[in-house]
């Protein structure tokens, strides 16, 4: 279907006409033979109503989380998201705009990058904050780069517990240059970062930053977060933070973070199987202009009114080029319009009373779970938020969450790095209260639990 | 046309309503003392419609497409169907969680796998990944796929650059850098790569050339076939940036052309739309030499079941959490399946049309720096306007006043005060004809109006050197300025 191609009364004949052209194919004459394609190779176009029917058919296949009992986090949230702020990233004035080059005709994505700037800040304490990059990781890939601009070093510290994907992201980050992710054990006991390992590793002078992460991998939180700053002295301390977490937890930038990330999807944004998501990204003054990405500053027009504009842009590549602080252009406005907006619906007391529901959930479960033979849970000893860490004593993490699935519970994601042949600490699930549970299916999930366990018991 | 931007004098939204109560939140059971916050999240406690009638409000102040003629040369401003809005909000789509079993997003799994099979072969390349958030990142996964290849063969120590025409976008040499390698510009010769150039310096250091094909000088590489062949024969790769490819879709393709792997961005090709900046949604193409590095997972069909495989010994591992921006590979999916076989190859005719027509009408008003064939953009520049004081960034401002956008300005920098315009294939002859109109109304205003534009705006001409100079990012600078100002000057104790 070719209808979003206008076709107003002959008008390509038209245009034709005034070029002096016969064809389109002379406008295609500087595109030598032997480079050129035939067919596609694809189907024939289709109209609006057939390609509605065709993807909905293959949209069928899938069972959305709204069909389970949802127990999946990690830095991925199936929130409910108000009405209100799709009402408003709908708005076409938003989302069909470019990024603002042109300031006086895009106020009013500026102002709203401006505030979500400003609400980040307020989360995370930092000073600074940039527009949003693309997600928590790529945002942790880049304070590592910052931490290397702003320190000495070869080595980057972060928690063994850290995801896999997390881990395997920053590696690519840090390849660039040459620099090394070096990983701090946990305690076997609360999962929380050695810090000892992080002392002798300091002491050792090569390490340019350390990051940490709240909740960790295991979904935890580490009391020791609170005395890294003064173990690791002027190594710069990154902070990866949940930003709903925060609503309840002490400002990173209160002990001592230099920067603070965090994956912004729980606020606004559907998890569309995991993409677009929302890289939050702020740090201390100081560094600002060591700092990747767009950063919208205020400034007056030439009447002296209030105005906006994205600004310290000789950091970035448009400008700098191969000197520029990040490639990033395209980053995610309309999420951080989303987040904002979500923020400002929900309220500060909402969101402070959404975790604390949600942590009452995550005890819950935890206490029903605990007495589950063939699990335990949690599995650390240690606070926790809205999701912890259980590992089965017996059984394939995989096949327990199959079994589930099966009972219309998706009961977490496994922690084990999938690729052949990468170690594994055990099988172990990473299980999160959403909004959505109430306290039957908090029990299900315990019977589904100890059936899947009992099954497997008993055939072997 | 007559135009004028709403101007609400609208406060920002903490201006709205003071702070909640400061308290403390209801402390957690289990969370230390040590680690609570002590003060709520200073921000306001707003009613729904407080909310949502501040950004409608600030949407009014905002161009869209929807709203405006977009003619950014390079960012593919085109109509973002509104079916695909539609699709992506379906609960089957939205509401799916990246860690589900695979079986139970099977759908999911079949649209991912379909769009590449598609894209694989609009780029005329073996494999695709669509893990990239957006075209500067697949740039980069792409150039660390380019240095895991060349560690395979031991030649990663020596070949430690990257070359780049002096046209090529600013993320490109940025890329490359991040990559670890060093770039060299190689000049342009009427305005496409000088050939004896390039194959002077290419080397056996040579990592890969990187090229957008058409240029950013909107002009197609005619010797292209010449530049792929001189980097192979020293050992290089070569890399396709798809910022530019909506002219040349089914007429050529990377693989043709010679290019070993390539990006692709779904928000311009594909029309999924900007967002004011993002997401956009990369794709990464690669040949049989490279696609064993592509990123993991890879989506794979066996039998009818599809599933994520991660044994790819030779993938440079992830590049995001998850897999993709699958939101908007389901857009760019409505996309490719409407328009078709036909359809693709329309989009690049009609948009190469829109583009030679706009040019050769303006080309009467500004000099075109280059030939006058060109394909989906075109230059202008504004050196001309010098003589009556005005420069290139007046006549952009001027143009908002018209209710179009500007072009993008002063890039690339070969061109003195250049212009540079796309009209992608959405837009109608009627449109056309009205943006210039307004292009020429603008042109030839007076010295004193191009300078005092924007008029008609929510605001006027804005100090950009200001917000640079004095940096005020954030509600929290806002205070400690107000509060530097409120505080009572220091008096000095009494003796």
């Amino acid at each position: 279907m070719e209808r979003w191609i206008p076709d107003e009364a002959g008008e390509e004949a038209a245009l034709r006409a005034d070029l002096g052209i016969a064809s389109d194919e002379e406008l295609f004459t500087d595109v030598p033979k032997r480079a050129r394609m035939g067919r596609i190779g694809i189907g024939p176009g289709r109209e609006e109503a057939e390609v509605v029917a065709a993807i909905d058919k293959i949209l069928d296949r899938n069972r959305p989380t709204y069909r389970y009992a949802t127990f999946l986090g990690g830095r991925i949230s199936p929130r409910y998201q108000p009405a209100a702020v799709d009402a408003i990233v709908s708005r076409s004035e938003f989302y069909t705009a470019y990024t603002p080059y042109q300031p006086e005709a895009s106020q009013g994505m500026l102002r709203t990058l401006f505030e979500f700037q400003s609400l980040w800040i307020e989360l995370s304490g930092m000073d600074v904050a940039n527009a949003s990059l693309y997600d928590g990781a790529t945002a942790a890939g880049e304070a590592l780069l910052l931490c290397r601009r702003i320190h000495e070093g070869r080595r980057f510290l972060v928690p063994a517990s850290l995801p896999w994907e997390e881990k395997s992201v920053l590696a690519n980050y840090a390849s660039g240059p040459g620099l090394a992710i070096e990983e701090v054990p946990y305690d076997a006991r609360t999962g929380g970062l050695d810090l000892d390992f992080v002392r002798s590793a300091v002491q050792q002078k090569d390490v340019f930053g350390l990051l940490a992460d709240v909740p960790n991998g295991f979904g935890h939180i580490d009391e020791g977060l609170v005395e890294l700053k003064g173990i690791l002295g002027g190594v710069p301390l990154v902070v990866s933070a949940d930003p709903l977490a925060l609503t309840v937890l002490e400002p990173p930038g209160n002990y001592g973070a230099d920067v603070v990330v965090g994956e912004g999807q729980g606020f606004g944004i559907a998890p569309s199987y995991g993409g677009p998501l929302l890289g939050l990204f702020g740090c201390r003054k100081e560094h600002v202009r060591a700092a990747p990405g767009r950063i919208v500053g205020a400034t007056v027009d030439a009447e002296g009114r209030p105005a906006y504009a994205l600004t310290l842009q000789t950091r970035e590549q448009h400008i700098r080029r191969s000197r520029a602080t990040s490639n990033i252009c395209t980053n995610e406005s309309l999420l951080a319009l989303a987040f904002v907006v979500y923020a400002s619906v929900v309220g500060p007391r909402g969101l402070a009373e959404l975790e604390r529901s949600l942590a009452e959930k995550a005890r819950s479960l935890a206490g029903v779970l605990a007495d589950v033979p063939g699990l335990r849970a949690p599995r650390f000893d240690a606070p926790y938020l809205g999701e912890f860490t259980i590992e089965l004593e017996r059984g394939s993490a995989r096949e327990f969450l199959d079994h589930l699935e099966r009972r219309h519970i998706l009961g977490g994601h496994p922690l084990a790095d999938p690729r052949p042949g990468a170690k594994s600490d055990g099988e172990r699930i990473l299980v999160a209260a959403t909004d959505s549970i109430n306290d039957r299916a908090i029990q299900k999930y315990a019977s589904a639990a100890r059936e899947a366990l009992g099954v497997s018991g008993g055939e072997t | 046309m007559s135009f004028r931007q709403a101007r609400w004098d609208e406060p920002s939204i903490w201006d709205l309503a003071p702070p909640g109560t400061a308290e403390a939140p209801t402390p957690i059971f289990g969370i230390p003392e040590r680690l609570r916050r002590k003060e709520a999240v200073r921000w306001p406690e707003l009613s729904e419609l407080a909310v949502i009638r501040h950004y409608t409000r600030l949407s009014q102040m905002n161009f869209g497409i929807d709203t405006s003629i977009y003619p950014l040369g390079s960012c593919t401003m085109k109509y973002n169907p509104k079916v695909s809005e539609a699709l992506a909000r379906r609960r089957h789509a939205a509401e799916l969680h990246p860690y589900q079993p695979e079986s139970t997003v099977q759908g999911a799994l079949e649209i991912l796998w379909k769009l590449e099979r598609i894209l694989a072969k609009v780029t005329g390349l073996s494999e695709v990944s669509l893990q990239a958030a957006a075209g500067a990142h697949g740039e980069f996964s792409a150039l660390l796929m380019v240095r895991a290849y060349f560690r395979d063969r031991g030649e990663l120590g020596k070949r430690t650059e990257v070359l780049l025409p002096d046209t090529a976008h600013g993320t490109n040499p940025a890329s490359a850098m991040m990559a670890g390698f060093t770039t060299r510009e190689i000049p342009s010769k009427d305005g496409c790569v000088d050939l004896a150039a390039l194959r002077a310096a290419v080397s056996d250091k040579t990592a890969c050339f990187m090229l957008t094909n058409p240029n950013t000088a909107g002009l197609f590489e005619s010797e292209i076939l010449e530049i792929t062949a001189a980097v192979h024969e020293k050992g290089g790769l070569l890399y396709y940036d798809g910022a530019n490819l909506n002219a040349i879709l089914g007429v050529t393709n990377p693989g043709r052309m010679g290019f070993d792997v390539a990006h692709l961005n779904l928000h311009k090709t594909f029309a999924t739309p900007h967002g004011g900046g993002g997401p956009g949604a990369g794709v990464l193409g690669a040949g049989e030499t490279l696609a064993p590095y592509l990123p993991i997972p890879r989506v794979v069909k066996t039998g009818r079941k599809y599933r994520l495989d991660y044994d790819r010994p030779k993938s440079i591992g992830k590049i995001k959490t998850a897999y993709g921006n699958f939101g908007l590979d389901l857009r760019a999916y409505a996309f490719a399946l409407a328009h078709g076989e036909a359809g693709l190859k329309h989009i690049a005719r009609r948009s190469v049309l829109n583009s030679n027509y706009v040019a050769a009408k303006l080309g009467k008003d500004l000099p075109r720096p280059f030939r006058s064939l060109v394909k989906h953009e075109f230059l202008l520049s504004g050196t001309p306007l010098r003589a009556k004081g005005v420069r290139t960034l007046d006549l952009a401002k001027r143009l908002l006043d018209e209710g179009v956008h500007a072009p993008t300005v002063y890039f690339p920098s070969l061109v003195d005060e250049a212009l540079m315009i796309e009209l992608p294939e959405t837009e109608s002859k009627r449109e056309l004809d009205e943006f210039i109109a307004a292009f020429e109304r603008a042109v030839r205003d007076t010295p004193a109006a191009l300078h005092a534009a924007p008029r008609s705006l929510a605001v006027g001409r804005i100090d950009e050197v200001r917000a640079a100079r004095d940096p005020i990012l954030s509600w929290k600078d806002l205070r400690a300025r107000a509060a530097k100002v409120e505080a009572p000057a220091p008096v000095s104790s009494a003796p």
